[in-house]
């Protein structure tokens, strides 16, 4: 059998005082204090709290707080242990032995073992054959999966347990109450095996705007709220606390399938060229972007300034006039975003630039559709197959591990003309000054386990 | 002036051990110089040659794409490499292009163009190569390899001088450190889940066999601990709610259990003590015997006793986020300082009275510690700001009473770090 990692068993207050910090809020020589409620306010407003459906619903890393993965992936996107301290595989990459972590329970009392781990993974991989032993858990999977262990620390393999009508996780904070698609209360888990969070509780309200966020703010009614993208810099002038990701989320067009024809390929194409995504981020987003060419963000993969950008109205009509018929699409974009539209009508504009006629529909079935979508990974292999798999895309191919085998299945998935990448947007959160140690990764996910509350200055 | 004696720093994922000999051969601004200058030499030599391993490699594939051929060579730079390195870099690149018998020469006289970009991703340098000859489609090759963790330093410097000289630097936390003087010199480090015991011989710390302490339930995050030496006993381990007692005769072992002992805030026997949380980060404010009259203070982090004519003025960094003083009457609180979590006493010899090292509660990084005396009730710093590189997770007084043991999490490595800190006079 061959390792391919093997952690070294560290305590858990190790992992737990982690400083792996992207963007933080840096808090020097003054110990973190125990106590206080965290107020969130958000704009999404998930319906469950199911790890299976909150993961595309909520806020990147709220679920974990309540369920935790096998690994977790730091700053750089390398997996760490998790619930499990190790994993080896067998060579192949399609059989790989997880050892589960000692002393883990769930919220109900339940201790962790690998039947429970088993069942979770199995309703969210159906197609992986999973053993389970003592404290060990086997996945074999159909093909290789050399990167499983990063794999495993997405939120939709999430270890959880349903009793009594309830579902729970294992981790530092335990549901106290859920009004579902308005309120969240979560209450510290004393047990909790890397130690007790700082927080006694949090809580989070659903589903409101971005100026409903700012008043409750401004009136000290929320510790933490939601910048738009568009607003960050303003936000920063203004002088709040500021804590952004890198670029991260993907605005793009999917289109509902692939080009029936050469033609349309060119009219596709074509359209891609027409777009001015640097003034869309430039005037529309206020700069809280970077025009994209690909749909991993360049951070991710150092190769993403390789693929051409939108705008050159030249490569555009050469595009065009090698389509011999007319084109005309129907655009569809979320109407409850006031900025989607903008930028629809803006897309509409540059179209008709290149002979494109475009017809924007805010309802119905479209055939191309204005989407953000988040970076499902901080490991640009998995986000690759997780966002192809979100765009409804061919499952991208990797000849190997290496950059290379990186780029050229992303390559090869742009070549499909079926997503037209636009703008990778930063989220961002603005904090009140008694909070500490909130950390946003570069892919925009939450890592809020280690926050705590300073006493409000007298 | 501030020194720091970072020695023998390294990033291996075992225990590191350090000399601690405080005397220094050069000037300490000189030595830390010196210890730049090699280490800024030493980083260049080794990225130079995994520069050059990489350009081999991107050159190879580069003249694959072109075959022999005349090329002009552009190199843009999105990465965090200097300058300097890029133009040795551009060098590398084309002598080895050269070798593969692509030449690099004037644009307007070449048949192709080859456009490298030094790009990096959060895990990876990444170096592509455009490429477009003739009519020819762009090909796109590109190479990458691992970046290594972030690198930083950093460093500072009236009438005391703050010296940090490194014990220990390790993966796992280290809560407190009892240096035993002696031939060979000893210490025990105090972890979260052992003791350990050092030998110092050959001018390295040498581990002995750690010594076990299981926990029956979860340790609080902020995890503190303290270990103190005794007279009729090697030493008493302090965890929130468990204390441990070594045994007091070879070999050395040590029994631990669930208590809610108060734990020593001095090192002094019949010293004052306080109880602490047992499942938090802090002492509660019960105090025995008490100080005075005072049986009682607010929640605090860390005190430091500062000796009077007839009593003792105690400075405690409060829950509150404030600084209080308690005299054994009264208790004072003072709003307008800022300072960190921790505190510790200690007393230089070429002063009167004693000397509160005190974390700084910026939230700049790194910590700093900087000394302090009371000449009455108001804090008067006496030594310039010593930067440690990373925040500060333990300041205890050592058992000498004159020196301290502080402890940091490294931002370099993620390793924690142990220093004794001593204030010099006069330097």
């Amino acid at each position: 059998m061959q390792t391919t990692k093997t952690m070294k068993q560290t305590c858990s207050i190790l992992l737990a005082a982690s400083s792996l910090l992207w963007s933080a809020t840096a808090v020097a020589a003054a110990r973190p204090r125990y106590g206080g409620t965290l107020r969130l306010a958000v704009k999404e407003t998930p319906a469950t709290f199911d790890p299976a459906t909150l993961a595309t619903a909520g806020p990147a890393g709220l679920s974990r707080l309540v369920f935790e993965t096998l690994t977790t992936l730091d700053e750089r996107g390398r997996p760490q242990p998790g619930l499990a301290v190790s994993w080896q595989v067998e060579p192949g990459n399609q059989r790989w032995r997880v050892l589960l972590r000692n002393g883990v329970s769930f919220h109900d009392g339940a201790i962790l073992d690998a039947n429970a781990v088993g069942a979770s993974l199995r309703a969210s991989n159906p197609n992986w054959k999973i053993v389970a032993s003592a404290d060990t858990v086997i996945i074999e999977t159909d093909t290789a999966e050399p990167g499983l262990p990063a794999e495993l620390a997405l939120d939709r393999n999430s270890i959880f347990r349903r009793a009594g009508g309830k579902i729970g996780g294992t981790g530092p904070f335990s549901i106290a109450q859920w009004d579902s698609g308005k309120r969240l209360t979560l209450k510290a888990n004393d047990q909790y095996w890397a130690g007790r969070p700082f927080l006694d509780s949090i809580e989070i309200d659903f589903g409101k705007d971005y100026r409903e966020q700012a008043t409750l703010l401004d009136l000290a009614k929320a510790d933490v709220i939601e910048i738009a993208p568009e607003n960050i810099h303003r936000a920063q002038a203004e002088g709040r606390t500021v804590i952004n990701s890198e670029p991260s989320k993907l605005m793009a067009l999917a289109f509902a399938g692939g080009p029936t024809s050469e033609d349309e390929a060119h009219a596709r194409a074509a359209l891609t060229m027409s777009i001015d995504t640097t003034a869309i981020n430039n005037v529309v987003l206020q700069g809280g972007g970077v025009p994209a060419g690909a749909l991993l963000p360049n951070w991710e993969t150092g190769y993403a300034f390789t693929f051409p950008v939108g705008g050159s109205t030249e490569i555009a009509h050469q595009e065009r006039a090698q389509s011999r018929r007319l084109t005309s699409w129907t655009l569809g974009y979320d109407a409850s975003d006031s900025i989607s539209r903008v930028i629809a009508e803006r897309i509409l504009l540059n179209a008709r630039d290149a002979g494109i006629t475009l017809q924007l529909a805010s309802s119905g079935a479209t055939d191309l559709r204005l989407l953000r979508i988040s970076l499902p990974s901080a490991e640009p292999h998995v986000a690759l197959t997780e966002l192809s798999k979100a765009l409804q895309l061919p499952g991208p191919k990797f000849s190997s591990s290496s950059v290379a085998a990186l780029y050229s299945a992303e390559a090869s998935l742009l070549q499909t003309h079926r997503i037209i990448p636009l703008v990778h947007v930063r989220s961002a959160v603005a904090l009140r000054a008694n909070v500490h140690d909130w950390i946003t990764f570069p892919n925009g996910e939450w890592r809020i386990e280690n926050v705590w509350l300073a006493p409000e200055k007298p | 002036m501030l020194t720091r004696n970072p020695t023998n720093h390294q990033t291996d994922a075992t225990a590191i051990y350090n000399s601690p000999n405080p005397r220094m051969h050069l000037p300490s601004r000189a030595r830390l110089v010196c210890c730049v200058i090699a280490l800024l030499a030493f980083v260049s030599i080794a990225h130079a040659a995994d520069w050059r391993q990489l350009a081999a490699q991107l050159s190879s594939k580069i003249a694959a794409a072109t075959g022999p051929d005349v090329i002009a060579l552009d190199i843009a730079n999105r990465s965090s490499i200097s300058a300097a390195e890029v133009e040795n870099i551009r060098r590398n690149l084309a002598d080895m292009l050269a070798n593969s018998g692509v030449r690099v020469w004037q644009p307007e006289q070449a048949a192709g163009s080859v456009k490298v970009t030094l790009s990096e991703s959060l895990q990876n340098y990444v170096w592509v190569a455009e490429v477009r000859q003739g009519t020819n489609e762009l090909s796109v090759v590109m190479v990458s390899m691992p970046r290594p963790e972030s690198t930083t330093s950093a460093q500072n410097s009236l009438p005391l001088t703050l010296h940090a000289t490194t014990l220990l630097s390790q993966p796992d936390p280290i809560l407190d450190i009892a240096v035993i003087e002696g031939s060979p010199r000893r210490m025990m480090v105090l972890g979260g889940n052992s003791v350990t015991p050092y030998e110092f011989r050959d001018g390295h710390w040498l581990p002995g066999q750690p010594l076990a302490i299981n926990h029956a339930r979860p340790l609080p995050r902020d995890l503190r601990g303290r270990i103190v030496l005794r007279k009729d006993h090697l030493f008493d381990a302090y965890l929130p709610g468990q204390v441990c007692h070594s045994t007091n005769a070879a070999p050395l072992g040590m029994t631990c259990a669930g208590s809610d002992d108060p734990w020593p805030l001095q090192v002094e026997d019949s010293a004052v003590s306080a109880f602490f949380a047992p499942a938090r980060n802090f002492f509660t404010g019960a105090l025995v015997p008490g100080i005075g009259q005072q049986k009682s203070a607010p929640s605090f982090y860390s005190a430091a006793a500062v000796p009077r004519d007839k009593y003792a003025l105690w400075v405690l960094t409060g829950v509150d986020g404030q600084l209080h003083l308690l005299d054994g009457i009264n208790q004072q609180t003072l709003t307008k300082i800022r300072w960190g979590s921790d505190l510790a006493a200690i007393h230089v010899l070429c002063r009167v009275g004693s000397q509160v090292l005190a974390s700084s509660a910026g939230n700049d990084s790194p910590d700093t510690v900087q000394a302090f005396e009371f000449p009455d009730r108001e804090p008067v710093a006496v030594s310039q700001k010593l930067e440690l590189n990373g925040n500060v997770t333990a300041l205890w007084t050592a058992q000498n009473g004159q020196n301290a043991i502080a402890v940091f999490r490294d931002a370099d490595n993620e390793n924690y770090e142990a220093d004794l800190l001593n204030l010099a006079c006069g330097q």
